[in-house]
């Protein structure tokens, strides 16, 4: 009975003390935070200068392998940079920006040859079959355009939302991909995009026509996107301008991860860019739809909301990043919750990672899109309804830490009428 | 011990007095959300009929139908959880904005395909482009449409399209006899789990109906005074776009009286603010919002913008804050 009682009593003290385990303080979960950003960043951008490497083997000996190891690190590159993710919706400094890096859906005829069925400009876009490739001088609202020299501002100041429109994509990871793998022609069928390396071969056995200028354009976009990559792990190093905005009023930069959680999972990947391209059976409404890389793309966003709500996150070379947690905030407070949130985060990343895998086995995501296809449709329902049910608890767990306030401060529209003037 | 219940509900906070929620609940689910969708499910049902009866693109009763029951879409749709995304049915019933000229593309396949058109079930898997009231507007509106193919293709398309949309209205409208209880008896069984919750549910579709007429329905069209989008104005082959800012703001006036109830103050702000607004929108006689590609009328357009958007301010710092309730998520987060 003695001994019964003693355990009884072990055990009551340690539900006790796990039950109010002290919380952390807000300034040591956004200092993991930004830790978490630097690194990531960091890691993009190291992807980023391997990938131009290869981009800058394949431009001078063009061949099989060369464009090969291109898209591979292509690939590998983009690993890292999905986590950051993430960082968008909750942080002005990365969602201003994030539209040079990453911006899609775009329409390639912008940048260079596309297949007759793709069709010429649109009533939303002009300029949809631009082609500059193949075009050294053209007009653009009013205006002759000297493109004879493709070059990193050509791209990033006159081209990228030419027109002021957003599909007019010049730069960043997606004008690569399409660089790389040109475009995917096999419907709802197996197979991605399949240029051939010939495209960069100079003189006669050129194919696909102005092998220079394509060369110029893939050289200036990758040298773009490690200078803007540079640009962002900046704002996260010690003393970084995101970093401070971050930093400048605690409850609103807590407010700030979980609107950048609950964005990214509801709005952006359930909404966006998973339901609306099942809803429309269209297969190239994917991410990644050059390369077929989507199940990748979503994959890494679900991972990166996840590894920030935990406050842990492993290096592209395995050093791990971690510190005091979201998690570890919302445990003090309400440890069910975060037993909620862990569960429903795990969730998620178990169904994105079906998607993955039979990806990888062959069943690719375009395939998945096809009208009628049922195990297509589950697959990514199931990541969608994850990320729905998800922001659910995200909601939660803003009402629970009385961040409620502070999440309508964060709107320019709201804040500053005249903003939506500008 | 008897005055103790007495005593502690005194010493009860004043707001928490007012926070009962249950009848908010019940009456915007009662007065506000049951109506809308019975007569959705009615007009639709008369718009089938309607395409039944006659289906030439310039079928005066085809038309009227048309209009009356995407007027009473407009006034539901901000009404965006629960039944309405079940089955993507609200999706298919109003697919706009469509950036990427999805609409068209799928309209032109459908009039080539000749088989599926007259089976619901097959074209219920179809893509949500080629469904619901904006594929139906181009097929009775859009001079593009009304040369492609023969006429009994189109005819066949017509009626696909109509059945379709009472066949989701329907659904939906049968779905909310259960969800009601749902939304109005929250617990730990349900999706929510409080009635601040299912309160949150009813605040997030106020502010996101208030956003989508400022950002997409103004917004669009507006684009920016250098380069303003006329074309991209919400139904304006049918002449509707301003009549859809009109409706939602009608809709949502309605809603935000029965969610403010309990705080006059705020009330009368949010009255004012919508009859301004709604007042304003009456008065610009800008059918498809054309004006936004002058100076003047463009103007006019963005003095009604600002006011919709004082209306969010309103709502956001205002009655979310009194209410107890934070802003959420809603689908037009991201980019």
């Amino acid at each position: 009975m003695t001994k019964l009682f003693t355990a009884t009593s072990a055990m009551t003290l340690c539900i006790a003390s796990a039950a109010m385990a002290e919380a952390p303080s807000k300034a040591d979960v956004l200092d993991t935070y930004a830790n978490i950003a630097e690194a990531k960043y960091d890691d993009s951008l190291i992807a980023a200068k391997i990938l131009q490497t290869a981009v800058n083997a394949l431009i001078a000996d063009p061949s099989d392998a060369t464009l090969n190891q291109a898209r591979a690190a292509w690939i590998a590159a983009r690993v890292p940079y999905q986590q950051t993710e993430v960082y968008r919706f909750g942080n002005a400094i990365v969602d201003d920006w994030e539209g040079k890096v990453n911006a899609w859906p775009l329409d390639e005829g912008l940048i260079d040859y596309v297949d007759a069925a793709y069709g010429g400009p649109t009533d939303e876009n002009e300029f949809a079959a631009l082609n500059v490739i193949a075009n050294p001088s053209f007009e653009l609202s009013g205006e002759t355009i000297d493109a004879s020299e493709i070059t990193p501002e050509l791209l990033g100041e006159t081209l990228h939302e030419a027109d002021g429109i957003e599909a007019n994509v010049a730069t960043g990871y997606h004008a690569i991909e399409f660089l790389l793998w040109g475009q995917d022609l096999n419907g709802h069928g197996a197979g991605a995009g399949n240029r051939p390396y010939t495209d960069y071969v100079q003189g006669d056995a050129c194919t696909g026509g102005n092998c220079d200028r394509r060369s110029q354009y893939l050289s200036a976009a990758t040298d773009l996107l490690v200078s803007d990559l540079e640009w962002m792990a900046a704002q996260w190093q010690q003393g970084g301008e995101a970093r401070a905005a971050l930093l400048t009023n605690e409850d609103a930069g807590v407010a700030a991860i979980l609107t950048g959680m609950g964005s990214l999972s509801y709005g952006e990947q359930a909404g966006e860019r998973m339901r609306l391209g099942l809803m429309l059976n269209d297969p190239e409404e994917e991410h990644d739809c050059f390369a077929d890389n989507t199940h990748n793309s979503h994959y890494y966003d679900g991972l990166g909301i996840q590894n920030v709500y935990l406050g842990s996150y492993t290096r592209i070379d395995g050093t791990p990043v971690s510190g005091a947690s979201l998690s570890d905030l919302v445990i003090a407070t309400d440890p069910s919750l975060d037993t909620e949130m862990q569960a429903k985060l795990a969730t998620t990343m178990q169904a994105l990672g079906r998607i993955k895998s039979t990806a990888e086995a062959g069943f690719a995501y375009d395939q998945m899109l096809e009208a009628g296809n049922a195990g297509g449709e589950a697959l990514i329902m199931g990541g969608v309804n994850g990320l729905v049910d998800q922001t659910k608890t995200i909601e939660r767990i803003v009402s629970t830490l009385e961040l409620d306030q502070i999440e309508f401060e964060g709107s320019d529209s709201l804040d500053n009428p005249n903003a939506v003037f500008q | 011990m008897r005055t103790i219940p007495f005593v502690t509900a005194l010493l009860l906070p004043l707001t928490a007095m007012a926070q009962d929620r249950g009848p908010i609940l019940d009456d915007v689910t009662q007065s506000h959300i049951l109506p809308r969708f019975a007569q959705l499910a009615e007009a639709t049902q008369q718009l089938k009929a309607a395409a039944e009866a006659e289906c030439a693109a310039d079928a005066p009763g085809l038309r009227d139908a048309y209009h009356a029951a995407f007027d009473d879409w407009i006034s539901a749709s901000h009404l965006r959880f629960g039944p309405t995304e079940t089955g993507d049915r609200a999706f298919a019933i109003a697919f706009w904005p469509d950036t990427k000229g999805f609409t068209p593309k799928a309209l032109s396949q459908l009039i080539a395909a000749d088989t599926g058109l007259d089976d619901p079930d097959a074209f219920a898997q179809t893509s949500i482009a080629g469904r619901g009231f904006f594929a139906l507007e181009q097929m009775l509106y859009d001079p593009a449409f009304a040369a492609t193919g023969e006429a009994e293709q189109r005819c066949a398309v017509i009626r696909a399209i109509t059945t379709d949309i009472n066949r989701n209205a329907d659904a939906i409208a049968e779905d909310w006899q259960s969800y009601a209880l749902v939304l109005t008896q929250p617990g730990a069984d349900s999706p929510y789990r409080s009635d601040e919750e299912a309160l949150q549910e009813l605040f997030k579709a106020l502010s996101a109906g208030l956003q989508f007429t400022s950002e997409t329905r103004l917004g669009r069209p507006l684009g920016t005074f250098d380069r303003p989008r006329p074309n991209r104005a919400e139904a304006r082959r049918s002449g509707r776009a301003l009549r859809h800012v009109e409706l939602s703001l009608v809709a949502l006036r309605d809603l935000a009286a029965r969610l403010s109830v309990d705080h006059p103050d705020i009330a009368t702000s949010l009255d004012a603010g919508f009859n301004k607004a709604i007042t304003r929108a009456q008065k610009l006689e800008d059918p498809v919002l054309a004006g936004v590609a002058t100076p003047q009328g463009r103007l006019r357009v963005e003095a009604l913008q600002q006011e919709i958007n004082d209306l969010r301010a309103i709502v956001a710092t205002e009655l979310g804050p009194t209410l107890g309730i934070s802003a959420g998520f809603n689908s037009l987060d991201g980019d």
